[in-house]
């Protein structure tokens, strides 16, 4: 489908990506799937490593393939004089551009924000760095996890007592992506009511802080360092993860005395809703190792899926831990259309992760992420209008392909 | 002015993602307005953490985070009379946020398949644990339960002990703030359309979703079969030497995938008799369990003897992927944080004086502002066009 006709609020906004791996990306993609036309500047000479991984073949890395859906490519050596004269023409015709290139690489190539602004005054300009790209310490460079270490939660991820272990290892590039997309959308909105672009510097580092705000907040009023604490919560217990059968895990969270009284109910033990041990918060919280001690007995001969749903039948919060089997296989999530079918330009299909939302009249989500300078020809002959021969000279002097 | 000046928001949240999401908007000069039950007001005013001063209602450090550059209304909705004063209220908003259980806004009148009929320019939006229509099994859940659900909470932490359970994310509300970054940017794209079309839209958030799209990269490549799904707690881990480790003053981490980050290893390490013995390029192509090991057990033995911000500093001039791990104490004193104006004091009328942690992006032009600290409760309402008397 035409990326003009996709529909959905942002039908009509033209993106450019000047990004690498996946927080930028993440960014683009999330504004293609709200209808905006997302264009990936690529080349060979400066190749996203996403393409490369797992694969000889770099149109059809699954990696990239996964987090750049229903985006275009056109293929420019940014590394040339010629290339940054095509991309600044380019992006006189756009509205956005994103970059996550490394620490003052754009001003380097001559595409840093004052050029670009010369170019297209009312651009937005969005640059995403792991602690923004002015600042003592913005010269440092890190990925993912380190946004989380930074940012202060690997520290209060662990076991109670012991060191911390973190969130997993793949979390922070989408979480700081979204944040990006998130200004960038504000910024987009204040131009089209006043015609004024502006440069937006976004930290990855912050991006982890704000999942924490209120963590911190603790500190700044009381002084509280808070550190890991497993699984427990200051305002509910049980509140948990605990063992079922075949390794599965169920977590459980009782929010209140009757939620309590309910799940005493269905452990068979009544008589613990009222007993002096448990029958309020403090009493749980008091006693909480032998709390969770109980429950992990109860729940360890139960299948994780059967468990839930008899607990949820009682109004109590519980859900199955899902492993990546659970995920794929979970028909809510395919219900919601979660998982949505692509095709690229031969006709093959594959499956790609939508959004976290739905809306009414949503954009069309239907085309698999480019081959590199998949459209070539739509970016370079009609956006900027080069003719057939122009195009000919810029590919034959290794600026375009 | 701020970029959304003259935007009003009907704030119908009682929870951490409504809340949050109310403030994503009145940071950028959103008019919000929260509806509050009379008396009690919203439930986060009585959840952690405290302030020391403040009172009962009013010290709620959470409240009063969330809840900055908001206006307060008090309405009790589970009146009956209370539903014409609501009415009233939507014809003169242009947004209406809540993150109640699902099916509740049919309950007050605002059914998500209906409303456009009678008001076509409204900008709904719901964040829900799973979306506007959970199956009979998933009507109830926390923040916890959701975490688990979307597989985040399976595979955390990394390098997991399959013995022990799986964790709980940092915090107690990382699932809500997550799903309200979504809310929050679906909104001002509505915002942006309406703008040209004058027709608003229903917006349906599901937090168990929005973090199961956190994970595209790795969730998208089993779903299309690239990559195997199994029960296993690593199925989402990378391998490599990459880890925390303890330092004399806390911890620090360390990143390491590429033939620099070992050579900077070396510079910092004065060359160790134990590195000569490893291949080049070893991370890439020979990453074995032992020599894994190894690495992590001799960088233990280092690090221990090593304070975690002077440690960064000299491996990042190296090229070294080293950070500390931080906490909130770290957070409050880096330069960093405090080149960018992270921290913002505000003067919170019951709290006192206080220091808030802002948003991660600065805009040249519009740049995020505090200027106002969270309403009290029952704090009268003035100029609010549609809301006069309500409190009474």
């Amino acid at each position: 489908m035409s990326p003009a006709a996709r529909g959905g609020p942002l039908q009509g906004v033209r993106v450019i990506e000047l990004t690498k791996v996946w927080a930028g990306p993440y960014t683009g993609k999330l504004l293609a799937f709200l209808g905006a036309e997302v264009i990936r500047v690529e080349s060979r000479e400066s190749l996203d490593v996403t393409r490369t991984y797992g694969v000889a073949d770099i149109d059809k890395a699954p990696g990239f393939q996964a987090v750049n859906p229903q985006k275009l490519s056109v293929q420019i050596d940014m590394k040339t004089k010629e290339g940054v004269g095509l991309i600044l023409a380019l992006l006189g015709k756009s509205d956005v551009v994103i970059e996550n290139l490394r620490p003052g690489a754009v001003k380097r190539l001559g595409l840093g924000y004052d050029t670009v602004k010369s170019a297209k005054p009312d651009i937005v300009y969005v640059s995403m760095g792991m602690y923004g790209s002015e600042g003592p310490l913005s010269y440092q460079t890190g990925y993912a996890p380190c946004f989380a270490a930074l940012g202060g939660l690997s520290a209060l991820v662990g076991y109670e007592g012991e060191a911390p272990g973190g969130m997993n290892v793949r979390y922070g590039d989408s979480t700081y992506g979204t944040a990006a997309a998130y200004a960038t959308m504000v910024a987009l909105l204040h131009r089209r009511r006043t015609g004024v672009g502006q440069y937006i510097d976004v930290s990855a580092v912050e991006s982890m802080t704000s999942m924490i705000g209120d963590t911190v907040m603790d500190y700044t009023l009381n002084g509280t360092v808070q550190r890991c604490e497993g699984n427990r919560h200051p305002e509910m217990a049980p509140h948990g993860v605990y063992p079922c059968r075949e390794q599965q895990w169920i977590s459980i969270a009782v929010a209140s005395d009757p939620a309590w009284s309910a799940l005493a109910e269905v452990m068979a033990r009544p008589e613990l809703a009222q007993h002096p041990d448990f029958r309020t918060l403090a009493a749980r919280k008091a006693r909480e190792p032998e709390l969770d001690r109980l429950l992990a007995a109860w729940t360890a001969s139960q299948d994780a899926q059967d468990l839930a749903g008899r607990l949820q039948a009682r109004g109590i919060a519980a859900a199955k831990s899902q492993s990546s089997v659970d995920l794929v296989a979970d028909p809510q999530l395919w219900a919601r259309q979660f998982y949505r079918t692509v095709s690229d330009r031969d006709g093959d299909t594959r499956t790609v992760v939508g959004p976290g939302w739905s809306m009414t009249g949503e954009a069309s989500i239907a085309d698999a992420a480019p081959r590199l300078g998949e459209h070539n020809a739509y970016v370079l002959g009609q956006l900027l209008g080069l003719s057939a021969a122009e195009r000919q000279g810029f590919a034959d002097a290794g600026v375009t392909r | 002015m701020s970029a959304l000046s003259g935007t009003r928001v009907l704030e119908l949240a009682e929870d951490v993602g409504g809340e949050y999401c109310g403030k994503l908007l009145a940071d950028f000069g959103a008019e919000v307005v929260k509806l509050e039950k009379p008396g009690t007001g919203s439930p986060t005013r009585q959840r952690a953490p405290f302030a020391p001063n403040g009172g009962p209602g009013e010290n709620s450090g959470l409240f009063a985070y969330l809840n900055t550059n908001k206006r307060s209304c008090a309405l009790d909705l589970a009146l009956p009379a209370a539903q014409a004063a609501l009415f009233q209220l939507v014809e003169h908003v242009d947004v209406v946020i809540e993150d109640h259980p699902s099916g509740w806004l049919a309950g007050i009148g605002l059914d998500p398949r209906s409303f456009q009929t009678r008001w076509p320019h409204l900008v709904l939006c719901s964040i829900t644990a799973f979306g506007q229509s959970p199956p009979d099994d998933r009507r109830h859940a926390e923040d916890l339960n959701v975490f688990h659900a979307s597989g985040w909470g399976y595979h955390t932490p990394s390098q997991a002990d399959e013995r022990r359970p799986p964790l709980k994310g940092p915090g107690r509300f990382l699932p809500s703030y997550e799903a309200a970054l979504d809310a929050a940017l679906c909104v001002v794209a509505a915002l942006y359309e309406r703008d040209v079309t004058g027709h608003g839209r229903f917006i349906d958030v599901s937090k168990q979703q929005v973090l199961a799209s956190r994970i595209d990269y790795v969730l998208g490549q089993m779903v299309s079969g690239d990559m195997d799904v199994s029960p296993q707690r690593s199925a989402f881990d990378l391998f490599g030497p990459a880890s925390i480790f303890p330092c004399r003053d806390g911890y620090c981490y360390i990143w390491m995938s590429a033939p620099a980050h070992w050579d900077a290893l070396g510079k910092l390490l004065g060359h160790p008799q134990w590195m000569r013995a490893f291949p080049e390029r070893w991370l890439e192509r020979e990453c074995t369990p032992e020599r894994v090991a190894q690495v992590r057990h001799h960088i233990g033995d280092w690090l221990r003897t090593q304070d975690k911000h002077e440690a960064a500093q000299r491996a990042q001039e190296l090229g070294l992927t080293l950070v500390a791990v931080n906490n909130a104490r770290d957070l409050e004193a880096s330069p960093q944080y405090r080149h960018r104006g992270f921290f913002v004091p505000l003067t919170h009328p019951a709290q006192g004086p206080g220091r808030y942690p802002t948003v991660p992006y600065k805009l040249s032009v519009t740049p995020a502002a505090l200027h106002t600290p969270a309403p009290r409760l029952g704090e009268p309402v003035s100029g609010l066009s549609g809301a006069q008397g309500l409190g009474s």
